[in-house]
Formats: C-alpha cells, sequence, structure tokens
C-alpha cells in the first residue's frame, strides 16, 4: 500500500516546524542540566525524544492518518512527561496527569468526528481533498465546532482551559516550557491547517466567536494569573492569556477575511502568528526560570522566594527580559505583536457592518486591561521572587544553577532578542506562509520603506520601529548612567528605612498582599475563601499567639462547568443504576425510550426536517417518559 | 529642528516649574504662606550634592532602576506633538507606544519599590499595578479615538491635524475623549483624586511610599521622571485638546503653548484644593468614568459618521 500524502511540507509547516526547533534547542540544553533532579532519566529521555518528534510530525503530517497518530503520540507522551516525577509527589502529580489525559483525549474525540466526516472515512485523502468533502458537507458549522473543540481543549482557551493550571506545574519544568511554549503552538498550528486548508470560506459568526473566546481567555487567564502563589500555576495561567491574545488576532483576521479585507485580515493572521512565536520564546524562558528557582529552593510556593537575584543573578535577569516582553511593554517582541493586534483591531473603522463596529472597541478594552493586569502580574511575579529579603530558609540556601541551565536560559534569551530585533525577517516568513494559504502577500505595506519602520496596514495606521526605540532607550539609559558614574558621587550602604521600622523577611509585601487591591477590586468573580486562624495564646488572652491567615480563589470555570457537571453526571448514573437494579420494569421502559430517541433523531438528521414531525414525536417522547419511567409521584 | 530642540528644552526645563505653580497655587488658595515656585530646582540642586545611600537590601534593580525609569519618558519627550506649525516632529509613536513607554517606566518604579525589601516599598507598588492596571484601557481607548478624529494614529501628526482641522462635527467624542483624558492625566500623576503627592502617610502614599528608600542623584532622578511624566501629560493634553496658536510665528506659538502648560497646571491645583482624596476602593469608580468616557468618545465618533 503506498501512503500518499503522509508527509506534506509546506511554508506554514516549515514555519511551525522552524518554532518547535526555536523551542526545543534551548530546551534540551537546560534539560541536560535538569536531569540530575530527575530520578527516572530513562524515562525521562525517551518520552522528551518522543515528544519532540511527535510535535514536529504534527507539523509535517499531510494526511488525517498522520496528523491524528502523531497528535495522539504527542499528547500520550507529553502526559507520561507529567508522570516524570508521580513517585516523588504522587497526590498532586497523578490527578494532574489524570486530568491532562482526560481532557487530551476529549479533545481528541472531537478531532477524530471531524476527520471521519471531512474524509468519508478515508484517512489517507490529503487536505486539499478534504477541502471538496468539507464544502458538501450541509452542516459546516457543527464541523467549525469540532475543530474548536479539538483544537482549543489543547490550546487552553476558556472554557477548555481548566487543565493547564494543574498540569503545568506538576511536570519538570523543562517539560512544562515545551508544553506551554510549543506543545499549545501546535494547537494553532491546527487552527491554521484546517481552517484554512479544509474550511476555508468561513461565515461571520465563527470569527467573532473565536475573538469572543479570545477576549474571555485573555481576561480569565491574566485575573487568575494574580490570585496565583504556585509560581509555575501563575504562568500556566498566563499560557491562557496569551491563547487569548492569539485568538484575538486570529479572529480580527477571519472576521476581515469574511467582510473582504484581505489585507488587513492577512496583517491580523500575521499578528496572530508572531504572537505564537513570541509567546513561545518568552514563555519557555519564563518556565524555565522558574524552572532554575524550584531547583534551588525545591518550593513551588511564591512566598518562599525572595531576594534571589543576589544569588541567581542570570535567571533573574532572563527572567526580568521575559517578564518585560509577557508584559508587552516597548520594545520587546511582546509588544510588537500585542502593537500588531491592536493596529488590526483599529483597522475596525473600515467594517460598514455598525454593531460590529461597536462591539470592536470592547475587544480593545478587553486587550489593553489585559496587558495592564498583566504587568501587574509580572511586577508581583519578578518583585517577590527575585527582589527584598529572602522569606524562607529556602530562598537563603539557593545558588546560581549549573552552566547548563544557564546556556540554555540565555540562549532562549537570545531567542527573544532574536525575534525583537529580527521582527522584519519573521513578518517576510509568516507573510509567505499566509500567501501558501491564499492571502495576499503584504509585506511591502508592513515595511514600504525601510526594515526599520513597522507600519500598520489600516488608513492612516500607526508605526513603530522595534529597532530604533531599543537604540534610543538603551542610548539615553547608558548616557544616564555613564553620566552618573563619571560624576563619582560617594555611595553609602544602610539598612532599609522603613520610617523607623527595622524590616524583616515577615514584614515585607507578600505576594497575596500586593495583588490584594485587585482581587478586592474583582471579588465578584474571585469569590475567595479567606482563613483567618488564630488560637489564643495558652498564657493570657491579652498575648499574641501567632496568626495564620491564607486565602484561596477557585477557579469560577472550574466549579461552574467541571464539578457540577460531574455532579448532575453522577447523579443520572446513580438513578439509573437504581431503576437498573431496582424497578426492572422501568429499566426496560427506559432502553425502550432511547431507542425511540435514536430512531427519531436519525428520521431528523437523514430526512428533511419538519417541525411539526419534530414537535409530534417529541411529545410522544415525554409522554412516555412520563408515564413509563418517572411513573406516579408517591 | 532648532525648533524641535528648543521645544524639548522648554518641555525639560519648565518641567519642575510646573509642579512648583501647582504646589504653590494650592498654598495660596488655602491661606498658607506659599513655597517658591522655584522649589523644584533648588530641591534637584541640593539632592545632586549628596552621596547616594542604599539600602543594604538593594540588588542590581535599584542601582540601573532610576535610569531605566527616567530613560522611557525623555524617549516619549521626543516624540510628543510639536508646538508650533513646520517644527520638526517625529511621527513614530502612536497611542499604544506612547501608553507602553509610559508602563516600562512605572514597571521599573514598582520593581524599585519592592527592592529595598520594606513594606512601604510593596504597599506603594501594589497600590500603583492596581491603578496603572486600569488606567492603561482608559488611556489606549482615549488616544486611539483622538487619532481618529484627527486621521492619524501617530501622536505628533494628530496633534499636528487637530490644529489644521478642529474636529468641529465631532465636538461630543472630543470633548467625551478630553474628559477622560483630563481624569487619566490626574490619576496617572498621582495627583489628589487619586494620591496625594504632600504626604508621607501610610494610608494614603502610593508614588512617595515607592521611592522611600532613595536618596541623593537616585532621588533627583525619580523627582525628576515624575515632573517629565507631567510635562508629558499636559503637552498631550494641550495638543490634542487645545491645539490653538499654533500658527503664528514660532516664537509666539511657543509662548503660547507654554502658556497653556502653566494653564493646565493651575487647572490641576483648582482641582486638588476642590477635592477630597479618594479612598483606594473608590479610585476605579473614578477610573471607571474614563473608561466610559472613552467609550463614549469612540461610539459617538462612530455611530455620528466617520
Amino acid at each position: 500500500m503506498i501512503m500518499t500524502h503522509f508527509f506534506q511540507l509546506d511554508m506554514l509547516s516549515w514555519l511551525f516546524v522552524g518554532l518547535i526547533l526555536l523551542g526545543t534547542i534551548p530546551n534540551v540544553i537546560y534539560s541536560r542540566g535538569y536531569l540530575a533532579h530527575i530520578e527516572r532519566k530513562g524515562h525521562y529521555r525517551l518520552h522528551y525524544i518522543a515528544f519532540v518528534l511527535s510535535m514536529l510530525g504534527v507539523v509535517v503530517a499531510g494526511n488525517a492518518l498522520s496528523f491524528l497518530l502523531f497528535w495522539e503520540l504527542m499528547s500520550l507522551t507529553s502526559w507520561q512527561l507529567i508522570l516524570t516525577e508521580a513517585l516523588d509527589d504522587p497526590e498532586q502529580v497523578t490527578p494532574a496527569a489524570r486530568f491532562y489525559f482526560f481532557m487530551t483525549h476529549f479533545g481528541f474525540v472531537f478531532l477524530l468526528l471531524f476527520f471521519l466526516i471531512v474524509s468519508h472515512g478515508d484517512f489517507e485523502m490529503s487536505f486539499t481533498q478534504m477541502h471538496g468533502v468539507a464544502g458538501a458537507f450541509p452542516y459546516a458549522t457543527l464541523l467549525f465546532f469540532f475543530l474548536l473543540l479539538g483544537f482549543l481543549s489543547k490550546a487552553g482557551a476558556v472554557p477548555l482551559h481548566v487543565w493547564l493550571p494543574y498540569a503545568h506545574p506538576a511536570a519538570p519544568s523543562p517539560v512544562s516550557a515545551l508544553m506551554s511554549g510549543v506543545m499549545l503552538k501546535v494547537a494553532i498550528y491546527g487552527m491554521f491547517r484546517f481552517l484554512f486548508d479544509v474550511l476555508y470560506p468561513w461565515p461571520l459568526e465563527w470569527g467573532i466567536l473565536i475573538l469572543v473566546l479570545g477576549a474571555l481567555s485573555a481576561l480569565v487567564g491574566v485575573l487568575y494569573a494574580l490570585s496565583e502563589h504556585d509560581i509555575k500555576a501563575l504562568l500556566a495561567n498566563h499560557s491562557i492569556e496569551n491563547i487569548g491574545i492569539i485568538l484575538i488576532g486570529f479572529g480580527m483576521g477571519m472576521i476581515f477575511d469574511t467582510l473582504k479585507l484581505p489585507t488587513l485580515s492577512s496583517f491580523a493572521f500575521i499578528a496572530a502568528l508572531f504572537h505564537t512565536f513570541n509567546h513561545m520564546s518568552f514563555k519557555s524562558l519564563l518556565f524555565m526560570g522558574a524552572g532554575s528557582v524550584l531547583h534551588e529552593t525545591h518550593t513551588k510556593n511564591i512566598e518562599a522566594y525572595g531576594g534571589l537575584i543576589k544569588q541567581m543573578p542570570v535567571t533573574a535577569l532572563t527572567f526580568l527580559l521575559a517578564s518585560i516582553s509577557i508584559s508587552a511593554l516597548p520594545p520587546t517582541n511582546g509588544f510588537l505583536s500585542e502593537w500588531m493586534i491592536f493596529q488590526s483591531m483599529l483597522g475596525s473603522s473600515h467594517i460598514d457592518n455598525m454593531s460590529l463596529k461597536l462591539a470592536i472597541p470592547f475587544a480593545i478594552f478587553a486587550l489593553a486591561l489585559t496587558g495592564g493586569l498583566a504587568i501587574a502580574c509580572f511586577v508581583k511575579a519578578f518583585g517577590i521572587t527575585f527582589l527584598g529579603l529572602h522569606r524562607s530558609a529556602n530562598a537563603h540556601h539557593a545558588r546560581e544553577v549549573n552552566g547548563w541551565m544557564r546556556t540554555g536560559m540565555v540562549l532562549m534569551a537570545g531567542v527573544v532578542v532574536g525575534l525583537m530585533l529580527l521582527a522584519p525577517w519573521f513578518i517576510a516568513r509568516f507573510d509567505a506562509a499566509l500567501v501558501r494559504l491564499g492571502h495576499p502577500g503584504i509585506y511591502a505595506e508592513i515595511f514600504p520603506d525601510t526594515v526599520f519602520n513597522l507600519h500598520s496596514v489600516a488608513v492612516h495606521g500607526g508605526v513603530v520601529s522595534p529597532q530604533i526605540l531599543l537604540a534610543v532607550l538603551l542610548g539615553v539609559t547608558g548616557f544616564l548612567y555613564y553620566g552618573y558614574r563619571a560624576l563619582k558621587v560617594k555611595e553609602r550602604l544602610h539598612r532599609t528605612w522603613a520610617c523607623g521600622y527595622r524590616t524583616g523577611a515577615r514584614t515585607q509585601y507578600s505576594a497575596t498582599g500586593f495583588a490584594g487591591p485587585i482581587r478586592r477590586f474583582f471579588d465578584w468573580l474571585y469569590r475567595p475563601e479567606e482563613h483567618l486562624h488564630s488560637a489564643p495564646h495558652p498564657e493570657g488572652e491579652h498575648l499574641r499567639a501567632p496568626r495564620h491567615y491564607s486565602v484561596h480563589v477557585r477557579p469560577l470555570f472550574e466549579t461552574a462547568l467541571y464539578t457540577r457537571t460531574a455532579r448532575l453526571a453522577n447523579g443520572i448514573s446513580y438513578w439509573i443504576y437504581r431503576l437498573a437494579h431496582f424497578e426492572q420494569t422501568r429499566y426496560a421502559a427506559m432502553i425502550f425510550n432511547l431507542m425511540l430517541t435514536v430512531l427519531f433523531s436519525y428520521r431528523i438528521f437523514a430526512h428533511t426536517f419538519s417541525w411539526a414531525t419534530f414537535i409530534l414525536e417529541s411529545v410522544v417522547m415525554l409522554i412516555s417518559i412520563k408515564i413509563l419511567i418517572i411513573g406516579e409521584k408517591r | 529642528m532648532i525648533l524641535y530642540l528648543l521645544t524639548l528644552t522648554i518641555l525639560l526645563l519648565i518641567a519642575p516649574l510646573l509642579l512648583g505653580l501647582i504646589k504653590a497655587l494650592k498654598m495660596r488658595i488655602l491661606f498658607k504662606r506659599p513655597a517658591s515656585i522655584w522649589q523644584g530646582y533648588r530641591d534637584t540642586a541640593k539632592l545632586l550634592h549628596k552621596e547616594t545611600v542604599l539600602s543594604d537590601e538593594a540588588s542590581a534593580i535599584t542601582r540601573i532602576g532610576p535610569f531605566l525609569v527616567l530613560a522611557p519618558l525623555l524617549v516619549a519627550l521626543l516624540f510628543l506633538p510639536p508646538a508650533a506649525e513646520h517644527a520638526y516632529y517625529i511621527n513614530v509613536v502612536d497611542a499604544f507606544t506612547l501608553t507602553g513607554l509610559l508602563s516600562l517606566s512605572t514597571f521599573f518604579l514598582m520593581l524599585i519599590g519592592l527592592d529595598s525589601g520594606s513594606s512601604f516599598g510593596g504597599i506603594g507598588a501594589s497600590r500603583e499595578a492596581f491603578i496603572a492596571a486600569l488606567v492603561e484601557p482608559a488611556m489606549v481607548l482615549t488616544i486611539f479615538s483622538v487619532s481618529m478624529m484627527a486621521g492619524d494614529l501617530g501622536v505628533a501628526k494628530a496633534g499636528l491635524n487637530l490644529a489644521h482641522h478642529f474636529p468641529t462635527h465631532h465636538m461630543a467624542s472630543f470633548l467625551f475623549a478630553g474628559i477622560s483624558f483630563f481624569i487619566l492625566l490626574l490619576a496617572e500623576n498621582g495627583r489628589i483624586p487619586v494620591d496625594n503627592p504632600e504626604t508621607h502617610l501610610e494610608l494614603t502614599m502610593v508614588h512617595e511610599a515607592m521611592i522611600l528608600d532613595l536618596s541623593g542623584i537616585y532621588l533627583a532622578i525619580i523627582e525628576t521622571a515624575a515632573s517629565i511624566k507631567f510635562v508629558i501629560f499636559a503637552s498631550l493634553f494641550v495638543s490634542l485638546f487645545l491645539p490653538f496658536g499654533l500658527q503664528f510665528s514660532p516664537v509666539l506659538a511657543l509662548a503660547i503653548f507654554v502658556g497653556k502648560l502653566l494653564l493646565v497646571a493651575v487647572v490641576v491645583a483648582l482641582v486638588e484644593v476642590n477635592t477630597a482624596k479618594l479612598r483606594l476602593f473608590k479610585v476605579p469608580n473614578l477610573l471607571g468614568v474614563a473608561i466610559v468616557f472613552a467609550f463614549l468618545s469612540l461610539i459617538t465618533y462612530y455611530v455620528l459618521g466617520a
């Protein structure tokens, strides 16, 4: 048998191959240093390599068979990688891995359904052939939802994001970096590949849905990140935020494409691709930094860190660079892609549809608020971790990590800087990928005069120049700094002046305290559970006993969607169990009803739909349920 | 080009004067004996002669941070709208970049606050983060709305366009944006309804709390940065919302420009005297007003026709 189209390598695939390699190479070096920390080295190495290869396989897959094969392989190997440290911490790691396993297969089912429909069961069909089949299928929106459920459960967009804050902290840090930085992007690749190649003409609603999901994910991600004390869960929540930002760009691209504004559409898609790359770079770097801190302090609790910049300067500085980039502060790469997404949203003034035009400012608002909160969150993450006094003995004993890990982090910092300085080169590649996907190339419009000025393609659009901004900023800072040095001012060290009080590790602001005002403002969302334990002092009630305050934020989506669904499913299964075991006549009646349902639904789907028969059949169903199953109230 | 450099020099030099003027005016209105309006310069001169005392806990962030606080503001200064017609300007910065530069400066200021390990620094940084996060959306929306009325997203060109074609057809959106921007001016510069720049009382301070452990030149740099931030906002306000008098001869235009800056300072002083400082958790209401006005401005602009 000849495997036709098993692999295909076009510009989009090359782009993501590049992304995976850029994300993996520093990671491999970092892993080399981290390996001492891991007990099951063979298990780790084997799955690590298989994981990377399977990700590469997904992005070069040429038909449904190879795509699903590598996709599943990627899920399974990453699941095993999460389980690497299961022996050390079974209570936390095993449930997280199980949750991830469940979520990823939940998505896989929908991908499988999607491929079964668009390929008529012939999994060796190429993607372009699938386009014809999908075009003939009458319920295109159903296919779109299958894709969304399949890919967004992997990418971690609201409301399918709940596994990220569990799975990423449980995995070893290089794996978290790889999963968050690279694997989520493979899902974005899937969105690009199948929305363009298979489902191409998009109704307007699809784009709007993705835009709304993106804006929601961005806000939800950053808000939960702010209330998080576990540094890796904090970063995982930021992955949700950044996937949201990518989806905002993606959704804008789809909307512009439907509205026949191809230049703006290309611009938005380029912005989304650029942010995909940027998020890969800074998120990998942040996870590596968090991994180094974790490696040295043996705790994930951000409240136990503090003052690490003195012992771990390389980790601290690379973490700072990534923090600035993820907070979208100029002139970093994270800023550039968010700038492009903003500019594409401002192109919304070209839209004629008034209600849509009025809705876009809300997305702008969401993105701007996300940016503001991300700054707050990374001041917290960097400031509490690396600045101030050591908050625990663990932080006191921390030393700079070994050379391999440092090299990995510095290389990844190089990728961040490279994406910033070589932005035009990368944008040219993104442009070429979009040309391959049938969009107009707009490189010449983005860089009309020189490669130093990045222009927006909207009418009267803005201009930005990362290189010039960086040069000016560095120049001015350098001038000021050396000016100060030249003055040879006398410097003296003295203990921190805190209005006459002594400072101590316990009186510093904690991460909980830092996010306090924001947590209080978003009280309606967080609904925090606050606990204040104050035991009476044994020697008299006027003496102060140590008090313990803790605040815990329960994720709203998880309780509303997942816990309650689980409870509902449990309730129903208990009811059916009772029927099956104690009331067998009713159980038989229920089976009869189920068969009726199947037959009726088959009739509705296979034949032309008419409301009259639908209502008639529903009434029959309801009556039979009422009489046969529920029966009379006792 | 000469005019451009001259404007820059004037903005740099006038910065401490504006804050001094606000202070003196407030004291005068409250029947106190006013401080000299030149006090800002004297303070800076005094600080420049002092030795630098650093905290034992201070890391590289405190040593480099002040320069990184000042540098983005100086860079932002380069891209402001011109004060006179035919003056040179650089139109490569739009609202988002400008907001980004200001945030970059605030980012390092907050890190300095956390660096010394004092709880006051933490208080200030935490509050500043809270306020800055809410200011960001209003700022972006407002400047974009104005840029759309001006027909150019570049801030410098927008200022010039507004001077040429005052948006008489969009007065409503223009006014809404103006109100929103003025609230942001107060919030971002830590003026009274949001922060009280004169107290050192832990319950109220935001900006002062973060810089409690700086001294000497570092303190001078941060104080300069604060005054430059005010000048940036004031000059944006007058260029975008009071775009008059650019067409006169350069000297007269510059004089009018400075006059308008002083006017903004006077208005801020009047607002400060007549309002009480808001409780921290009431500040979002004020910023909410700014956000709503920014939205209204964009929406009326869209609905009433572009």
